[in-house]
């Protein structure tokens, strides 16, 4: 599927409030390293001899009346992906082909409208509805359809009559650019239909580059279906899909709901049919207007009940605009997989010492699709010393929710019930350098030690340290330049500062505090007057030669 | 252990009474005779800024959860004021509050509450536990009549500034206290202690005021009325 001047298209689509004029001159200029030419030109514009790759000057002097708009890559991309979203109500399979073309996989989705042509006809009284210029090809390989699409439009070419179909178009159909196409040219051979012909030895040694000739054989293999070329699909192949065409349009929220309800059903007999459940589902609203709209939700377990599907969806069903209207409705199934189906037990008693993790995730999942992805976690040991690390809180998952890891040892000191991360600073009094805190100010308050416990000393991990990159040694020819040319009677006293810092030998370096070293902590567990208990600690020793002396941080407050 | 039979002023169900009224033994000492976590809202709050460890402590010494999951949900700005729950930390407060935890982060109140009523309501978890910075009558309301009718106990850790009316089962307001002698070091701070006011109580107003000082003993994980500190009572206030 080709959409020529595809920019302009989308600029008349973005401006539908208030329209271009059709009949002036109107062109799209780029810029380039040469200055700006024209990207685009409309019809009015090609009939007065303006053509793409005009310099924008010249055609200004040719037309001192045309009109003109920078080019926006950008938004065309963004548009061009929308309106590949929305063509996978034709066929799942959609790839987007160049800056303006579309791919579309049709096997197995043309007796739904009646067969291929059928289909042809179909989409493109859609997309001229839309006023969208589009050029369709339908054939048995990406490479045929290309060439249809630009060169002999409308047509079906069934697998077998690909090669006859092909051997008239001109050799450009071959998606092939600059010397393969120029030498191509040269050597007299304008239709595909004459290279079937050629020797592929002989046909490679004629052009001066190896790439060159790569290209012009790879293409015509892929257009003929001699090799494969896979489709790369904008969206993943949905496992499961259930699917629901409106009589006429809808445009409320409760009919959107009322067809959700229904597909839940057929998605979830589908699934249940192979045994499977799916972890994540998409609802995609198909506007008539050529967008398309979509929720989605993950389930923190494989499910298929219906009424679940609909809860969770339904909490974002606002989010869909309807537009001028929704005509087709699909449900799909992310992550499906094997779901194992465990008889809950019937008795209260019996089911009481073991969790339900479905009925927790089932808690979960509707926690999610109100709050947030990301807002439920698992609380889980890491065998880390340093305290801050020895709990991670990765999302909830079921399977991990059923199983506890016993592997990590519990820490051995006391652990406060609150702990902060990061740890803060606080200004410390200690009697002793190397003993508890007297008083220290925490929140701009002063806060008076009267007993102390402690210390806890952490160590630091010395194997998740990466030590820092050595600082660079000047090398000769930089060692001269960074010497100061100064007059030496003048200033032989910082000359020699100079050059004793430059030949400094390394081991002195070494001996100098290396801040990015982490440094022992020691933990203790003090009382202030007012009863508040914290977990105090030193980073570092006096003299550790890891740095200046050590701060006091609050990590923690026990009950 | 003196008899149940001291008990039966308190109706059933909603106190979950181990062993005897401290106010009905000589020398005010004993263990706490109330557990939190069978049935019913609580609130727990802080007598002044910076006691949520105390409390957070006060709920899980207290607390008696029963069986399944425990959901605790956390409002952003107390979790970054005062830090966050550790697991870790959880244990030490023995098997009776040793459940599978689920965390859920709230950015705001409404859904810090509404995550508390759909948790209630879904019959999923054992016991919710919120840190959250209020609520307010209309809140513990709704939340009061989720529990009794779905019968999933929930524990709300607020800040000293939730006061006025409540329709929960009780509101409990703690503070620490300095704590007890350590055996084996003088300097040390021994069993933790903490003061805990039954401000407002549903089921049985008479006992609103009272004062527990209490001692947290990591020995036999068991909540004790101090001994030697008198059980006072504060003036009472309005149950609401």
């Amino acid at each position: 599927m080709w959409l020529p001047d595809w920019p302009l298209t989308r600029l008349h689509r973005a401006r539908r409030a208030e329209p271009l004029a059709a009949d002036a001159p109107f062109v799209l200029v780029d810029k380039t390293v040469h200055g700006l030419r024209l990207a685009c030109v409309n019809a009015a514009a090609r009939a007065h001899g303006l053509e793409a790759g005009l310099r924008f000057a010249d055609a200004k002097a040719r037309l001192p009346a045309l009109t003109y708009e920078e080019m926006d890559p950008l938004a065309d991309a963004a548009a061009l992906e929308g309106l590949a979203g929305w063509m996978i109500r034709f066929s799942p399979l959609v790839a987007l082909d160049g800056a303006d073309g579309l791919m579309l996989e049709v096997t197995g989705c043309a007796h739904l409208y009646g067969g291929e042509a059928e289909m042809l006809t179909h989409i493109s009284e859609r997309l001229a509805r839309h006023h969208i210029r589009a050029q369709l090809g339908l054939a048995g390989t990406q490479g045929a359809a290309w060439a249809i699409a630009r060169h002999r439009a409308g047509v079906c070419l069934a697998s077998d009559e690909t090669r006859i179909g092909l051997a008239a178009l001109p050799v450009a159909g071959l998606r092939l650019t600059g010397e393969a196409l120029v030498l191509l040219r040269r050597f007299g051979l304008v239709q595909i239909g004459q290279l079937y012909g050629i020797d592929r030895k002989a046909l490679a040694r004629r052009f001066r580059s190896a790439e060159a000739a790569g290209a012009v054989l790879l293409r015509l293999d892929q257009a003929l279906g001699q090799r494969a070329e896979p489709l790369d699909p904008l969206t993943p192949l949905p496992a499961r899909t259930a699917r629901l065409n409106c009589p006429e349009p809808i445009g409320s929220t409760q009919a959107v709901e009322l067809g959700l309800e229904r597909l839940a059903v057929m998605l979830c007999d589908e699934l249940a049919k192979s045994g499977q459940g799916a972890r994540g589902f998409a609802l995609h609203a198909f506007r008539v207007d050529g967008a398309v709209s979509s929720i989605a939700t993950t389930t923190a377990q494989a499910i298929r009940t219906p009424e679940h599907i609909i809860r969770l969806l339904s909490e974002k069903l606002d989010e869909i605009d309807p537009g001028f209207g929704i005509d087709v409705l699909l449900l799909e199934a992310r992550r499906t997989g094997a779901m194992d189906i465990s008889a809950q037990a019937l008795s209260g008693d019996l089911a009481a010492n073991a969790t339900d993790i479905a009925a927790v995730s089932a808690l979960v999942d509707r926690i999610r699709a109100k709050l947030g992805e990301d807002r439920v976690r698992l609380p889980v040991a890491i065998n880390s010393h340093i305290p801050e690390r020895a709990e991670a809180r990765p999302r909830f998952e079921a399977g991990a929710f059923g199983a506890e890891a016993a592997t990590v040892p519990m820490p051995v000191g006391p652990r406060p019930i609150r702990l902060f991360d990061p740890p803060e600073r606080v200004e410390v009094l200690a009697s002793v350098p190397d003993g508890p805190p007297v008083r220290f100010v925490w929140r701009r308050l002063t806060r008076r030690i009267v007993r102390a416990d402690g210390p806890e000393r952490i160590a630091p991990e010395w194997w998740r340290h990466q030590p820092a990159a050595p600082a660079p040694v000047p090398d000769e020819a930089e060692a001269k330049w960074l010497t100061p040319k100064l007059d030496p009677r003048a200033d032989a006293e910082l000359i020699a500062k100079a050059r004793a810092r430059l030949q400094a030998p390394p081991e002195a370096e070494a001996s100098q505090p290396v801040r990015a070293l982490p440094r022992a902590r020691d933990y203790y567990r003090i009382e202030d007057e007012t009863g508040h208990r914290y977990w105090v600690f030193r980073d570092g020793l006096y003299n550790d030669k890891r740095g200046g002396a050590p701060d006091w941080y609050v990590q923690g407050q026990f009950a | 252990m003196s008899s149940v039979g001291s008990l039966s002023g308190l109706p059933k169900g909603v106190f979950r009474a181990r062993v005897s009224h401290p106010c009905t033994r000589a020398g005010g000492h004993g263990r706490f005779p109330f557990g939190l976590g069978q049935a019913g809202v609580h609130e727990i709050c802080e007598a002044g800024h910076g006691d949520l460890a105390a409390l957070t402590g006060f709920a899980l010494m207290a607390a008696n959860l029963r069986e399944g999951p425990v959901l605790w949900v956390s409002q952003f700005g107390l979790a970054r004021d005062h830090g966050q729950v550790l697991r870790a930390g959880l244990a030490q407060f023995g098997p009776r509050v040793d459940r599978p935890l689920v965390m859920v982060a709230a950015h705001k109140r409404v859904e810090a509450l509404w995550t508390v009523e759909e948790a209630i309501r879904s019959g999923a978890v054992g016991t919710v536990i919120a840190e959250l910075d209020g609520a307010d009558f209309t809140a513990s309301r709704r939340l009061a009549l989720a529990s009794s009718r779905h019968g999933c106990p929930a524990l709300l850790l607020m800040p000293y500034t939730r006061e006025g009316a409540t329709a929960a089962t009780a509101r409990w307001r703690v503070s620490p206290r300095p704590s007890g002698p350590n055996r084996f070091d003088a300097s040390a701070p021994g069993h933790p202690r903490l003061q805990a006011v039954l401000e407002r109580s549903r089921q049985s107003p008479h006992l609103a005021g009272s004062v527990y000082n209490l001692e947290w003993n990591d020995e036999t994980l068991s909540l004790n009325v101090a001994a030697g500190l008198a059980a006072d009572t504060a003036p009472s206030r309005e149950a609401g």
